[in-house]
């Protein structure tokens, strides 16, 4: 009994970040959006399962995710897949090249994850003639920046638990 | 140097090109198809348009569908605060029923005082409107576009650019027909602008959106004299939306002129979709 129990926690918490990844997207919950700031918790779930654990998100599933999202806000296809793989990109990346695991290095080199990302979102925007408040974008961005290190937390405790 | 050059050109290689564990396709190839997407979402041929379509209605149901839970809690809830503050309400609906009696009398005397008014000019407006009600499916409150979806499309024939009202109130336009459903691009979007009229100056103005809940007026002419309380209708400018639907009152705040919406854009479960502006061209 023990032992069926430790395979389901082990299938539930290794599934988890799948199940959320596309539960944000169908939601319409990717930017957490609070009344003094917002979230892109989409962009640190990418970045952080792509760069601890790659097989739990693979790419195709990041792109359809990104697509799904581009549909239920409105926007034209293609453009959050585009950035959300950008900031699989760059975790992919910092993973060949960094040796330690700390929240630090984790924490910086998620900057340049979220400029690109943003770079290229404002440029595939800009191309499609759709308007945003990029005020909004650049608080988002610093807010994402900012509570990193929480979900950090969390998910790590989560990935503790798909260790067998 | 060039060792680190070539460090750097294997690392690139491996993140970027190479399929990882578990994975079948690299990451390069999914980048390039979301470019390929993008750039195909600037064509508009109709087989293009059939698969976006597609996608889109089964994206939506599917959101449907997993955000029932979200929605039945946050039915609940609302249904428990207004439960709780049931007490305050009644004694407040009783104050306004009393203040809506004694303004009744005076309405009535204007009906009137209207009704002969109209016959002395022979006023003979009659509206070629044909209004198709629609339930507002999805609701998602984008922090980037102001819209949602109704559960109607190219199946009652709807097309781009149809007037959308809650009631008798204008509130957007429609900009995305699918098979079963459409999105409604709300006045409060950043990507709304819409001719209108402030009466009773009779000045004309854009209606621009910025994503907050009240829209501004934009391009009026100098010395408008525009006070807060002017009312805000559709100018009809342009031949795309019909003239006279009400938007709002005017709002002076630190010179800039908001407009206060009839409509709150957050309570919204049905609208009026007007398809006999554009069928009868």
């Amino acid at each position: 009994m023990s032992l069926v129990n430790q395979i389901f926690k082990f299938k539930f918490f290794n599934f988890l970040p799948l199940f959320l990844l596309f539960f944000i997207s169908f939601n319409g919950n990717s930017v957490l959006d609070l009344n003094f700031f917002s979230i892109n918790l989409h962009y640190i779930l990418v970045y952080y399962w792509t760069l601890r654990k790659p097989e739990t998100l693979g790419y195709s599933l990041i792109f359809l995710s990104g697509i799904i999202s581009d549909v239920i806000y409105g926007f034209p296809l293609g453009i959050n897949s585009l950035s959300l793989l950008v900031i699989a990109g760059v975790a992919s990346y910092v993973r060949v090249v960094t040796v330690r695991i700390t929240l630090i290095n984790d924490w910086i080199s998620f900057l340049p994850a979220l400029l690109f990302a943003n770079f290229v979102y404002f440029f595939s925007l800009y191309f499609s003639n759709y308007n945003i408040d990029y005020l909004f974008l650049f608080k988002n961005s610093v807010f994402t920046f900012i509570f990193y290190p929480i979900l950090w937390g969390l998910f790590s405790l989560i990935l503790n638990l798909t260790k067998p | 140097m060039q060792t680190s050059r070539e460090d750097f050109g294997i690392v690139v290689r491996s993140a970027f090109l190479s399929k990882g564990t578990q994975k079948r396709f690299s990451l390069t190839i999914f980048i390039i198809i979301s470019i390929l997407f993008i750039f195909l979402e600037t064509f508009d041929l109709k087989p293009l348009s059939f698969v976006r379509s597609v996608l889109k209605d089964t994206i939506y149901r599917g959101s449907l569908i997993v955000s029932s839970p979200s929605k039945f809690t946050n039915n609940f809830k609302n249904s428990f605060t207004s439960h709780i503050q049931l007490y305050d309400n009644y004694s407040k609906l009783k104050e306004e029923n009393n203040q809506l009696k004694t303004k009744i009398s005076k309405s009535n005397f204007l009906e009137l005082e209207n009704f002969q008014l109209k016959k002395l000019l022979a006023d003979q407006v009659k509206s070629k409107s044909n209004f198709l009600s629609a339930r507002v499916m999805l609701d998602k409150q984008s922090p980037y576009l102001k819209s949602f979806i109704i559960n109607m499309g190219s199946n009652k024939n709807l097309k781009n650019g149809m007037t959308v009202m809650d009631g008798p109130n204008f509130i957007g336009r429609i900009v995305d027909v699918n098979y079963f459903s459409s999105r409604v691009l709300l006045i409060t979007d950043f990507n709304s602008k819409i001719p209108v009229v402030v009466e009773p100056l009779a000045k004309h103005a854009i209606l621009s959106g910025h994503g907050a809940i009240e829209p501004t007026l934009e391009y009026l002419p100098e010395n408008h004299n525009i006070k807060s309380g002017n009312k805000v209708y559709t100018s009809g400018k342009g031949g795309i939306f019909s003239p006279g639907i009400p938007i709002g009152e005017a709002k002076i705040e630190n010179e800039i002129i908001k407009v206060l919406l009839y409509s709150d854009l957050s309570q919204i479960t049905f609208v009026n979709v007007n398809i006999g502006n554009l069928d009868n061209k």
